[in-house]
């Protein structure tokens, strides 16, 4: 029976799992398996056994990928779940003159005391905001913004766009550890 | 030439500079670019409770975005009713709700036979006393190879059971505002797209960082564009607001609600708070509903 070449995804798990069962037969040595210093090939004596185990190994083969997938965390690295910002130099400046457009007459002595409990103002308010820094208040954080000082306050923590393990890849590691993302 | 110099020292002195000793003639006076008129910003979507907000309690809100263009995030506000979306995150009522929801209509068909069922067995093998051989009374026994098992399972078993109508309305509560306060949950005020391409919706929730899946809810019909361009992905689902349940919202990165559903969910939700004990269970017709219940 001749032998049928792996196709792509079996290959890699072949190699995967030829490193945890060594007594597996070999099959036709693909071009990653070459690479990965595949062994030899049997004799031919050996063709009828290894048929039959090939069929069993490759029918193995297109099941075990959907359990390892399961099973092993994804290394591919996930995307981005928020922009960065950095908070600009002259950021009260920019946001007093935008509460004094927007509020008009009605602003109080102390501009960060402006109220923002009508929707209308609110709105007009954090949207321009948002257009003019490019970085908008997110949901969980909208009930909070009750006056403009709140708003304030939250124009001047800087956001990161990375994950913790991107923090740690970026920081000093000891010599026996490496963080690589799978691409 | 000596007007040709004559012009051009004038037009230098116009100040056309250098280019006016060019002997080109000169390029007609380019059209004056249509000042581009911002359109005028449409009025903000603004959407407040339905259902009075008791103090001292106070509505979260929510950004009404848009699906017209991927980068129209902020048309509006929609406040959201403090009593469904900003519960405190009781985790164990979402395992109970979602441990539920696997294991109700769970029918486990593993049966086994016993020693009864088994074939043959129904002879002593040997006598009692005098052949050395320990003594039996049956081949089928569960010591024996080949006999039946003692206490295996004895399908079909059900594991049906119900948990309280309310701890399963508190468990979608609990879920939508862990979504919120996760900023996972995103108002829209409707779901027309521009066009019927799947691709135009992975690139906008890749542009909107709204990760590896949405779950999309609407109370009415979906629109045909965004119907024929979810049917295709794996990533994107839509469900009637009907269909919500704790077990979607847990496996679905994100969620995006329309203004439709957001107030469908809150009338819903928020009627249990209110509501008498049931003398007759509510899945009989009942004259004095605002709308018949539905069970989990």
């Amino acid at each position: 029976m001749p032998l049928i070449p792996p196709s792509a995804p079996e290959r890699e798990e072949g190699n995967s799992r030829k490193r945890s069962e060594p007594h597996t037969e070999s099959r036709i040595l693909a071009g990653a398996e070459l690479r990965a210093g595949g062994r030899q090939e049997r004799p031919c004596g050996a063709a009828q056994r290894i048929g039959r185990k090939e069929g069993r190994e490759v029918e193995a083969g297109r099941a075990v990928p959907e359990k390892e997938e399961r099973s092993e965390p994804s290394l591919i690295h996930p995307p981005p779940r928020r922009r960065s910002y950095v908070p600009p130099e002259d950021l009260q400046s920019c946001l007093e003159s935008h509460v004094r457009e927007v509020f008009g007459p009605s602003v109080p002595q102390d501009w960060q005391q402006a109220p923002l409990q009508e929707n209308r103002l609110k709105h007009r308010l954090l949207a321009r905001l948002a257009a003019e820094l490019g970085h908008a208040v997110p949901n969980s954080q909208l009930h909070r913004m009750r006056h403009a000082g709140d708003v304030l306050g939250f124009y001047r923590s800087p956001v990161k766009d990375g994950t913790k393990i991107d923090e740690l890849a970026a920081a000093e590691l000891p010599p026996n550890l490496k963080i690589i993302w799978q691409q | 030439m000596i007007r040709a110099g004559a012009a051009a020292l004038r037009a230098w002195s116009r100040g056309r500079g250098w280019a006016a000793l060019s002997t080109a003639p000169p390029a007609p006076p380019a059209p004056p670019e249509p000042r581009r008129e911002e359109p005028p910003a449409p009025s903000p979507v603004l959407r407040s409770c339905h259902v009075p907000v008791s103090p001292p309690l106070s509505p979260v809100q929510a950004w009404v975005e848009s699906l017209r263009h991927p980068k129209d995030t902020l048309r509006g506000l929609a406040d959201l009713h403090p009593d469904v979306f900003a519960v405190s995150p009781r985790l164990d009522i979402l395992h109970t709700v979602a441990t539920w929801q696997r294991n109700y209509k769970r029918i486990s068909h593993a049966r086994v036979r016993t020693r009864a069922e088994v074939r043959g067995g129904g002879r002593k093998p040997w006598r009692q006393k005098g052949s050395g051989r320990a003594r039996h009374g049956s081949v089928r026994s569960p010591l024996w190879r080949g006999g039946g098992i003692a206490h295996g399972p004895r399908g079909p078993t059900s594991y049906f059971y119900m948990v309280p109508m309310r701890v399963r309305v508190l468990g979608l509560k609990v879920a939508l505002s862990v979504k919120l306060m996760q900023d996972e949950l995103h108002v829209v005020d409707n779901l027309e797209l521009p066009s019927s391409d799947p691709r135009y919706l992975l690139e906008l929730a890749r542009v909107r960082c709204w990760g590896h899946s949405v779950l999309v809810v609407d109370t009415n019909e979906f629109p045909e564009n965004i119907s024929a361009a979810a049917e295709g992905l794996k990533s994107i689902t839509l469900i009637p607001a009907l269909g919500l349940n704790v077990h979607s919202l847990l496996k679905h990165q994100t969620l995006v609600l329309t203004l439709d559903a957001v107030a469908f969910l809150e009338q819903r939700l928020l009627w249990h708070d209110s509501r008498y004990s049931p003398l007759v269970p509510f899945s009989l017709p009942h004259r004095d509903l605002p709308q018949p219940p539905r069970a989990g």
